[in-house]
């Protein structure tokens, strides 16, 4: 490699890391903590906290049920839903991802989305959300064991 | 030995000696365009990295499961970043073509094609490792889970193994037991193997989630890479061979097992100047069309008329299985046409002196160079080198060109002295000629060197030797 080359390309290459690299730390300083753990509960299971319906096979009770805690790499997913008459009405992360800035970034973005498909599906079979896999596939298991305890 | 069998007039300077050169500018911007190229590939590598460190990537390094993952995350950043610099280096991109010609870029791609692998490997092994550290497996349970867990992720598995067959048969050693076709073959699975890689990085890879800037970057690059890939190996070669509709005219013998295939067609003006560089031909004749040949012109295209119509001409030595076959052309058949590509062509001069050596078929396109290149009576050198008379190909045509130009000829004929790295027959060799015997002025000349590669490695040692510059010398492979 010729010598204007080399230290052209070396000077353009550190220029462009250091932008990256200040860029990445304002971010993190105004970014964090935008969302933090809504409640420490784990359940092992899915576990109904309210409501006047009975358990068992009387079913489609109206309620609050949660979900499992399900772990995950970016930390512990759990969500709860509402029931009214047999329909879900509204889903609410307990915990969501959060073990990094960025994973409480992705959380911030999908949990809405995933919770207008889940009301629009009224179930857990939705697609998961790009950019956040691993955080769409804990919510909806999730979500599937607070269905199961509410026989949805 | 060294006496010319034909002396080029004495040059008659009509400026000083040492006037001005007249390919000082084209080689500065030349040089510019090349030391962009380089400040660009580096640049690419950097921005691939500065978007993951503007994303606050850097943070995972807080712990040592973040610290696997963060390298694995720029791992495969910068793998896909190389990998994508290889396929834009084998797009035949003109501005590549003209600035580094089509070897030197094929020589980055190949030094190219290990680093990007192991970056690839090194990706999915530390992802692996520090996934798992997370949630308490080992990688392996980690990869399984991945694989099925995760979309996508079988997809990036699978063309983790596509990229390892790839490489694996590109090694020179294993390379030479396979025939081309083979190789060639596995080779298109990069294709296969960067579309499997792609779903994941999107959909999976939290740095190009959606509404990131660092997103649409990586889509834009990938699309340009697809979109240079699509024009200059698809359309260019389409539009080219409908815009010339050549035909075979005439196959006519040179010499035992060499032809010269001539074609007529039409805007041959458009191609003025490509003597000497080469096209991907497909002859399209049953059992032929399939393959192609790389064959550089032996002269520069003749037009008749102001439309363009016009004939060119290959010559050709029976080489493979392929090249047996062209000796039977009939006339008027159809003829793709990819090119022209290389930089064996005016395009290179970098100085107002000229030496031109080449060997056995190697010969041919100085032929069509010689025709062409500007020069002054006396500035240029002719080295031509073979076992006996009958292997200097196209030699009367050269010895006219060279008398009514005024070039020097030499006549090189013999066999090499055992056991001695050398270009040179044994007589030469012996009387301890060199190259600077022959052209004394090579220092100041831009040294065109055609003919097989080890015959060549000796003619650049010797010229290093002479005082010439990388930059000075053009070099035509002959073997791919």
């Amino acid at each position: 490699m010729r010598a204007r080359a080399a230290v052209s390309a070396a000077l353009a290459s550190a220029g462009i890391l250091l932008a990256g690299w200040q860029a990445g730390v304002r971010v993190e300083d105004t970014g964090s903590g935008a969302v933090g753990t809504l409640s420490g509960t784990d359940g092992t299971a899915g576990s109904r906290t309210t409501g006047s319906g009975t358990t068992g096979s009387a079913a489609k009770a109206a309620g609050t049920y949660a979900g499992a805690v399900v772990q995950t790499r970016f930390g512990a997913v759990q969500v709860q839903i509402t029931v009214k008459a047999g329909a879900i009405t509204d889903v609410t992360a307990l915990q969501l991802t959060d073990a990094e800035r960025k994973s409480i970034q992705i959380s911030n973005r999908a949990a809405p989305l995933l919770r207008a498909e889940v009301l629009k599906a009224q179930s857990s079979k939705v697609q998961t959300i790009s950019g956040a896999t691993v955080t769409s596939a804990a919510y909806l298991t999730s979500l599937q064991a607070a269905l199961d305890a509410a026989n949805l | 030995m060294n006496t010319p069998l034909l002396a080029g007039r004495p040059a008659v300077p009509r400026r000083a000696p040492g006037a001005v050169n007249s390919f000082r500018g084209q080689h500065r911007r030349r040089l510019l365009t090349a030391d962009l190229l380089t400040v660009f590939f580096w640049a690419t590598l950097a921005l691939a990295v500065a978007l993951w460190l503007a994303d606050g990537g850097a943070a995972g390094f807080s712990t040592l499961a973040g610290s696997f993952t963060a390298l694995g995350i720029t791992a495969g950043l910068a793998g896909m970043d190389l990998v994508l610099c290889m396929l834009l280096l084998a797009a035949r991109v003109p501005v590549v073509d003209r600035t580094m010609g089509h070897d030197r870029a094929l020589e980055v791609h190949r030094k190219l094609g290990k680093p990007a692998l192991y970056l690839l490997l090194a990706h999915g092994v530390l992802i692996a490792i520090g996934y798992g550290m997370a949630e308490g497996l080992d990688p392996v349970s980690e990869l399984v889970a991945l694989w099925v867990l995760v979309p996508d992720m079988w997809l990036a598995v699978v063309a983790i193994g596509l990229f390892i067959a790839v490489v694996v048969t590109s090694l020179v050693a294993v390379r030479r037991r396979f025939p081309y076709e083979f190789w060639y073959a596995v080779h298109l699975l990069t294709y296969a193997a960067v579309l499997a890689a792609l779903p994941h990085q999107f959909s999976v890879g939290a740095l190009f989630a959606e509404g990131t800037w660092q997103r649409l970057y990586w889509l834009a690059l990938c699309i340009a890479t697809g979109a240079a890939l699509l024009y200059c190996r698809v359309a260019q070669p389409l539009l080219a061979t409908f815009r010339h509709q050549l035909t075979v005219s005439r196959v006519v013998p040179v010499a035992p097992g060499v032809v010269s295939i001539e074609m007529s067609g039409l805007h041959l003006d458009r191609l003025a100047g490509s003597g000497g560089r080469f096209f991907i031909w497909r002859f399209l004749a049953p059992g032929l069309w399939w393959h192609p040949h790389p064959f550089s012109l032996s002269a520069e295209p003749v037009t008749f008329d102001a439309g363009g119509r016009g004939s060119l001409r290959v010559t050709v030595r029976n080489l493979g299985r392929g090249s047996a076959q062209l000796a039977s052309l009939r006339r008027g058949t159809k003829v793709a046409v990819e090119g022209p590509y290389g930089l064996f062509s005016t395009a290179a001069r970098s100085r107002n002196q000229v030496v031109m050596i080449g060997a056995g078929i190697g010969i041919t396109p100085l032929r069509a160079l010689l025709e062409s290149t500007p020069f002054q009576p006396g500035n240029a050198t002719v080295i031509l080198r073979g076992h006996g008379e009958a292997e200097l190909y196209l030699g009367t045509e050269i010895l006219e060109l060279c008398r009514r130009r005024g070039a020097t000829l030499f006549h090189l004929t013999g066999s090499r002295p055992a056991g001695v790295q050398t270009w040179l027959p044994e007589s030469a060799s012996r009387a301890g000629h060199r190259l600077a015997s022959y052209a004394p002025q090579v220092a100041d000349a831009d040294v065109y060197i055609c003919g097989p590669a080890a015959w060549a490695r000796s003619v650049i040692h010797d010229a290093r030797t002479a005082g010439v510059r990388e930059d000075q010398l053009h070099c035509e492979r002959f073997d791919w």
